[in-house]
């Protein structure tokens, strides 16, 4: 299946690298009369990282909010691990404990520490005793390099580390894919790199990211591909190296000289 | 008034400067000093006259009892002794428990936790130990002295509880429950079907305490819903066996059935008022329209119509075997009350919760049912506590409603005092000021507390 929109070699997103994890055909969202998606159509393989970008109002937060099922898509498809998304609250359910999301307001649980933040899913979803729920957080607080401050309320924490714990609470439920919200657009810029080292690491281990982001650097070292969407589309789709340096689409050189 | 003007960074360090700063801090707080300064020496001045010298406290001191416990019979009055003590025993369980998880908790989190000495424990709740001292003052006998010495000394017992170790916290809140429980049923016997609320509140002990992580969903359910009728019918084979004759709650009076009528009608408007606010805000739409109905209906109507229609109208409602006393029907009315409010409150503190933690928590998996329970319920009640409070103030103050459909709650107890020969005509204004004295020791006392509440959790703990 081919994209309508594009149009160019470049623009198809939907040959995944390898097999499809992710399925999403021919896929509308509405917001009252705004419509936020248009026909977007986008394959997404096993251990691939597609970084989407695009300027704000373009859709790509309402893109990967409807993988998870934030947001209700109003036509078409979205596949996930060979669920499909429906009504039926079960298959919400199953694809949630899927897929982990991180937020750019992080939206940690103020009133739990920062352990107790990482173990609630794993306890409540997956009702693992406490003992084994404790130990699999200290592991997930050790990757994002924030064990010493398990114990902490997240209100005691920096931004940049408040987002390494929110990682790790998403972690966590082990999930397959990992999808990420602009989720350094409300640091400072001295705590973006720890977190961008740590989806740097993630995506090198080897999990199946779709990151939401205004960080170019981060786009050009890690990506397998870059979406960059305009008004609900997915307008071009290239490789870092195709998609830097010779961009196809007027809007996306329009987009590119005026962030780079 | 002229506090508003102080400026926290000049720091008084002699009479005359504080003076200076506080009194007199520029040209116009100056004047308003001036002018006020004589309404309030004035006020001063005659309010001393009235406490110190001119009232006539002997009535308070005669009947010092009957504003206690009102009609409550005389030859009983052992109960309420035993019940103040086993109150005070709950007390310090209650506390003892309370302050030793928050100190685990700050401990873990790393943030500093002082645990409070008994004088700052005393400066906490001034009210109320000015209370106990006036009723002390007025005693014409030393048994309420001695009442009160044995009193402390088992909230004493009661606190002993913080040494429990960590993994027996439950134990603190079991042992409050039941010194609770045992109060309140040492006054009100044990008979007819008091087991009912003792299995009720066993039941949900029971329930939160047994955890059993390791099974799914239904067979948790199903093995809690068999401990929980075990424990039920092990409550109800001790009351079977078990009976202690008592004064039913139709015959209390005074203070005492201000206090109990009270905390029963905010123990219980809590959990109804929460439901009320889910169902407000649930996407059925009849369990809406019911929910809104109610509420509205209930805030459209005065406390007061209420309770005379708890009186003459309840009994239209229920099967005629069940024929609830006055109290108990004031109670309900109260609750009903309470309830659409205590509602209308959550519904704020939900609706103040930025939606990005409902998000948060669908997206880590947890069902709506679990997220409105852990994440987003216990951060909406921290919001609103301070409301919730004001609330249960009015609804305690309110309870002085109940006078006027003849039940003699603390107020009440006013017109048997005016009754007496002795007191027909005179120190009505001693009475009143008196009972205004007790009312305010107990509301103030709560509003401190919410304000302290408000202060601790805003750090989490």
């Amino acid at each position: 299946m081919t994209s309508e929109t594009g149009g160019n070699a470049f623009a198809d997103a939907t040959q995944a690298r390898g097999e499809a994890f992710i399925e999403v055909t021919d896929v509308d969202k509405f917001f009252g009369d705004f419509q936020a998606l248009k026909d977007i159509n986008m394959k997404v393989g096993k251990q691939e990282v597609v970084v989407v970008i695009g300027p704000s109002g373009s859709g790509k937060s309402t893109l990967i909010r409807c993988i998870n099922r934030l947001e209700k898509h109003d036509r078409g498809r979205i596949v996930v691990d060979g669920i499909e998304l429906s009504d039926d609250i079960r298959n919400i359910q199953e694809v949630r404990r899927e897929t982990g999301m991180v937020f750019q307001q992080f939206n940690l649980f103020p009133h739990l520490t920062v352990l107790e933040n990482v173990t609630l899913a794993p306890r409540e979803v997956r009702h693992m005793p406490k003992r084994e729920a404790e130990d699999l957080a200290m592991e997930m607080l050790e990757r994002v390099k924030i064990p010493e401050q398990a114990r902490k309320f997240p209100g005691q924490l920096s931004g940049g580390q408040q987002q390494r714990v929110a990682i790790a609470r998403a972690l966590a439920m082990q999930p397959k894919v990992m999808l990420f919200d602009e989720v350094t657009s409300a640091l400072d810029p001295e705590m973006i790199k720890e977190v961008l080292d740590v989806m740097v690491k993630l995506a090198e281990g080897g999990m199946t990211m779709i990151v939401v982001t205004h960080e170019m650097g981060f786009a050009r070292a890690v990506a397998n591909r870059v979406v960059f969407m305009s008004d609900g589309q997915i307008v071009e789709v290239g490789t870092p190296e195709h998609f830097f340096t010779d961009p196809q689409e007027d809007r996306t050189k329009l987009f590119l000289s005026q962030i780079l | 008034m002229t506090a508003v003007n102080a400026r926290p960074n000049s720091t008084p360090n002699s009479a005359v400067s504080w003076i200076k700063v506080r009194l007199f801090p520029n040209m116009a707080s100056g004047i308003v000093t001036l002018l006020l300064l004589p309404v309030v020496v004035y006020l001063a001045y005659r309010s001393f006259l009235f406490v110190a010298i001119n009232g006539r406290w002997e009535v308070i001191q005669r009947n010092l009892t009957l504003f206690m416990q009102g009609t409550f019979p005389r030859d009983e009055q052992w109960r309420i002794v035993v019940q103040l003590i086993l109150m005070g025993l709950a007390l310090g369980f209650g506390t003892a428990t309370a302050l030793a998880a928050s100190a685990d908790r700050a401990r873990e989190a790393g943030l500093p936790f002082a645990r409070q000495r008994p004088w700052q424990m005393a400066r906490r709740f001034w009210p109320l130990i000015l209370f106990v001292l006036v009723l002390l003052y007025f005693a014409n006998t030393s048994a309420p002295w001695l009442v009160m010495l044995v009193a402390l000394a088992v909230i004493g017992v009661g606190a002993t509880a913080r040494f429990l170790p960590t993994r027996l916290r439950n134990l603190g809140w079991i042992l409050m429950a039941l010194s609770l429980i045992a109060g309140f049923q040492v006054v009100s016997g044990t008979t007819g079907r008091s087991w009912l609320a003792t299995a009720t509140i066993v039941s949900i002990g029971v329930w939160i305490s047994v955890r059993l992580e390791r099974l799914e969903t239904l067979p948790r359910l199903a093995a809690k819903t068999v401990l929980v009728a075990l424990a039920a019918a092990v409550v109800f084979g001790i009351y079977t066996f078990v009976t202690v004759p008592g004064i039913g709650w139709d015959r209390w009076s005074g203070l005492h059935l201000t206090l109990w009528v009270s905390a029963l009608a905010i123990v219980l408007s809590f959990p109804l008022g929460l439901l009320l606010a889910l169902a407000r805000r649930s996407t059925l739409p009849a369990l809406r329209a019911l929910a809104t109905g109610y509420i509205e209906l209930i805030r459209g109507v005065p406390l007061i119509t209420l309770l005379f229609m708890g009186q003459f109208i309840l009994g239209f409602m229920l099967p005629a075997a069940a024929d609830p006393s006055s109290v108990t029907r004031a109670i309900a009315a109260m609750t009903l009350f309470t309830a659409a409010y205590v509602a209308e409150i959550v519904r704020g503190g939900l609706q103040a919760l930025p939606y990005g933690q409902t998000e948060a928590a669908q997206a880590v998996g947890l069902p709506p049912g679990k997220t409105m329970r852990l994440v987003i319920l216990p951060q909406a009640l921290r919001a609103v506590i301070p409301a919730m409070v004001g609330q249960f103030i009015s609804i305690f103050k309110d309870s002085s409603l109940l006078f006027i459909i003849g039940i003699n709650e603390f107020l009440g107890v006013r017109s048997l005092v005016h009754a007496q020969a002795d007191f027909r005509s005179i120190a009505h204004a001693e009475t009143l000021v008196f009972i205004a004295f007790g009312y305010w020791a107990f509301a103030y006392s709560m509003s401190r507390e919410s304000q302290r509440l408000e202060r601790r959790l805003r750090v989490g703990l």
